[in-house]
């Protein structure tokens, strides 16, 4: 893959895959105007990538739907490749391929831009690196789950959300959702598993279950559903539960071409730059008239400072550990292996590094920018420490 | 095997499952009403062995289940969840088999009624297969209500992971550097019932074919109803078969009265020499003894309740012998006590190896202290019962 040169381009084009491997950067024409049209109107041009990252990032604040998160989304392409070839490199399996956990990655933008905080953040890049990779580890863990069960154990293992995701996903409408969530719950309060300790194997219901779970989904409709429905017999509900397993396993194995195409070729004149002009510029006046730039970075240093002394602190096992985990990027088994100690150590050895530094931060915050410690700033401090860990560890 | 997919994030809590906890969870919960609560018992038995220990030794020391015993297995066989009390704060762990990790779903009970209320929701994916379970993500009450989606269908409100705090480590610093925050929104109190209503309830959700009783009324009635300790236990052990208490003592003291005769025992003579070597030295006058007569395999027997030695020994033997003349017990029978959440404890059991002229238990008891006696094989028309002595 070869890198993009330019700001324009940065922000408005795509990768393209030929097969398995990356092809070419293509071009979506709205975006290409957007930026320009916005270069245009600053009297210096400013070309640090940074800084419209945190342009776009603060407009997609304000307008989570717009023109913002396309621009984003264009802007992390190469960092959600390499986080993609990365995590799955070390996956022999053939059924990953790098397209595929892209698309997957790239489309869960959404949780890097609500997660990266454009006020305290080092760098959108090293966050959506983290997030990135988490997402696809994710995503790998739950395939290697469902790839192992049999279709009544999968749909023990899934949450009513995503149960909803995958039927929406499948092209149901609501009434059509709601019933067959409700045959699921009934599914999976009668069919529960008779051994302790597996379920993975879990075949199908026998005639009576079948029985049992119709008459309970026949008492339970009328109250459950929100709008007129019919009974169901033991026939319907196994194709109802099927048809959700269905859906489950396809959910996680998207189409590659069908999500995250840029708009290519929508461009037509007029149309294109109206909507060009939605994002209100006042945004872009403000960011180059104030010193925020200049605060940001003062705070970043100290931020440093803090973190530096922070992890002098820690004992040499507990930054070993640090290490391994965010510059080599082991699991905890194998740094137990490394280490020669339990999986088990290495968890609570790590969880306590962490809480001392995550506690430094949060002092510190709490005295020099006077914020008021709650268990939501704790989480953007957190967020803010995984993103200058993987930073610091990545240049050291 | 674990996989080491599931060991990466290093915000999450990974805690092993062993065999011995699985097993033993899976023991404690086989006398759930339902094939239901018995799993739902299970999972949270699961995860409340394996991370009340972890944070006893890691965060808290003085961490402790919320609900004890008995109320604690009762509050399983009606909904999920699990409370812990820390020193000021409670936190609720709600397990799930979900492999997604997409939401945390917490029952309506743990935010809307106001004893039951705590400051944090713990969601813990329990893999059985794997031998794990995974803590990733939690929410307080007021996020929980600010936030939620509240689910009139199951009853529940729900946070996708996006709105979780999904660092543990959160929620340790928390306690240190920010424990005046507020992390409980105000609950309308729930209206209260008659016991009028409140017996009404128990007869109609007591039965164990209403599979989801959480449900089947408006939720004001059934929050009402297990807010109450006594009329929740009293649920729960009807819906497992457990019958209405058996105050031995008190029938003993009192002689015959009705209830005897409902609740299947007689009381009758028996001489205490001939009971065994506690008593030989006693006086040979005649004592007042429980017995229940019982159909089991076809044929009659008789198990009895003898109070032992004097008073303040409070011993007390249970046997079980055969009505037939000459009768023995078959080879296999057993005759077992259990404590009132079901718990076995040392000697409480008796095997007959080979055919025996009686089975028989001896057992210390606490002034207030309940039993359950359990045959094998089971007898006709068999319901637990607790004997208060």
């Amino acid at each position: 893959m070869h890198p993009r040169q330019g700001i324009v381009t940065l922000f408005s084009t795509f990768i393209q895959f030929d097969f398995d491997r990356f092809s070419r950067w293509a071009s979506d024409p709205r975006l290409r105007r957007s930026m320009e049209r916005r270069l245009t109107q600053m009297s210096s041009q400013e070309t640090s990538e940074n800084f419209w990252a945190i342009y776009w990032h603060k407009a997609w604040l304000r307008q989570p739907q717009d023109l913002a998160r396309d621009h984003l989304s264009a802007y992390l392409q190469e960092v959600c490749f390499w986080a993609t070839q990365k995590t799955i490199s070390g996956f022999t399996s053939t059924q990953y391929t790098i397209p595929d956990c892209f698309q997957v990655a790239i489309s869960g933008v959404d949780k890097v831009l609500k997660g990266f905080d454009s006020n305290q953040g080092f760098n959108l890049k090293n966050y959506a690196s983290i997030t990135f990779s988490n997402l696809i580890r994710e995503l790998l863990r739950q395939r290697q789950e469902v790839d192992i069960c049999s279709d009544w154990a999968l749909l023990r293992k899934l949450s009513q959300k995503r149960l909803i995701e995958s039927l929406q996903n499948a092209g149901l409408d609501s009434k059509t959702i709601d019933r067959y969530v409700l045959a699921w719950n009934c599914w999976k309060t009668i069919y529960v598993p008779d051994r302790a300790g597996s379920t993975r194997k879990l075949s199908k219901p026998d005639a009576a279950t079948w029985k049992a779970i119709a008459e309970l989904y026949n008492s339970e409709f009328k109250g459950q559903l929100p709008f007129p429905a019919s009974q169901a017999n033991p026939e319907t509900l196994e194709k109802w539960l099927l048809a959700c397993v269905k859906a489950a396993r396809a959910y996680l194995y998207p189409n590659v071409t069908s999500i995250n195409q840029p708009r290519l070729g929508q461009d037509s004149g007029e149309i294109v730059d109206n909507l060009v002009g939605e994002v209100d510029d006042s945004l872009l006046t403000d960011m180059i008239a104030s010193e925020e730039a200049q605060n940001r970075d003062r705070q970043q240093a100290q931020i440093n400072q803090v973190l530096i002394e922070a992890l002098k602190a820690l004992d040499s096992q507990e930054r070993q550990l640090l290490e391994l985990y965010y510059a080599r990027q082991l699991t905890q088994t194998e740094m137990a292996k490394e280490l020669g100690t339990k999986q088990y150590n290495v968890s609570r050895k790590l969880s306590r590094a962490r809480q001392l530094l995550l506690k430094s931060l949060a002092r510190w915050s709490q005295t020099n920018l006077h914020i008021s410690l709650s268990s939501d700033v704790l989480k953007g401090i957190s967020a803010l420490l995984e993103e200058w860990l993987t930073g610091y560890y990545s240049r050291s | 095997m674990m996989s080491d997919l599931a060991l990466f994030e290093p915000t999450q809590l990974i805690l092993e499952l062993t065999d011995k906890n699985i097993n033993e969870s899976w023991q404690q919960s086989q006398s759930a009403a339902t094939s239901t609560s018995r799993w739902q018992t299970h999972l949270n038995q699961v995860c409340l062995k394996a991370f009340l220990p972890w944070l006893r030794e890691e965060q808290n020391s003085r961490a402790r289940v919320w609900l004890k015993g008995a109320t604690l297995s009762n509050s399983w066989e009606l909904v999920n969840g699990t409370a812990i009390a820390l020193a000021n704060k409670r936190l609720v762990l709600v397990p799930s088999e979900a492999s997604d990790l997409s939401e945390l779903r917490v029952p309506q009970e743990w935010v809307d009624i106001p004893d039951w209320t705590a400051d944090y929701y713990l969601a813990v994916q329990v893999n059985l297969d794997d031998r794990y379970i995974r803590v990733w993500g939690y929410c307080t009450h007021q996020q929980l209500k600010a936030k939620g989606a509240y689910d009139s269908s199951d009853r529940t409100y729900s946070l996708a992971e996006e709105e979780l705090i999904t660092d543990l480590d959160v929620l340790w610093v928390a306690q240190e550097l920010c424990s005046e925050e507020i992390t409980q929104a105000a609950v309308a109190p729930l209206p209260e019932i008659s016991s009028a209503q409140a017996e009404n309830l128990l007869q109609r959700l007591g039965n164990p074919k209403v599979l989801l009783p959480r449900l089947a009324v408006p939720f004001s009635l059934w929050g009402a109803l297990i807010q109450n300790e006594a009329w929740r236990d009293r649920l729960a052990k009807k819906r497992r078969g457990v019958r209405e208490q058996v105050p031995v003592l008190q029938l003993l003291q009192a002689g015959i009265s009705n209830l005897v005769a409902e609740l299947g025992w007689q009381p009758v003579e028996f001489q205490p020499s001939f009971v065994g070597a506690r008593s030989a030295t006693t006086e040979s006058t005649s004592a007042i003894a429980l017995a229940k007569q019982l159909i089991i395999a076809g044929q009659s027997y008789q198990l009895r309740i003898l109070p032992l030695g004097n008073e303040e020994e409070r011993v007390w033997r249970f046997e079980l012998r055969s009505l037939v003349l000459g009768g023995t017990i078959p080879a296999g029978f057993k005759l077992r006590l259990v404590t009132e959440d079901l718990q076995p404890f040392e000697g409480n059991e008796d095997v007959a190896d080979t055919a025996v002229e009686q089975l028989a238990l001896e057992v210390a008891l606490e002034p207030g202290e309940g039993l359950i006696w359990e045959i094998e094989p089971t007898p006709n028309n068999y319901g637990r019962e607790i004997l208060r002595f």
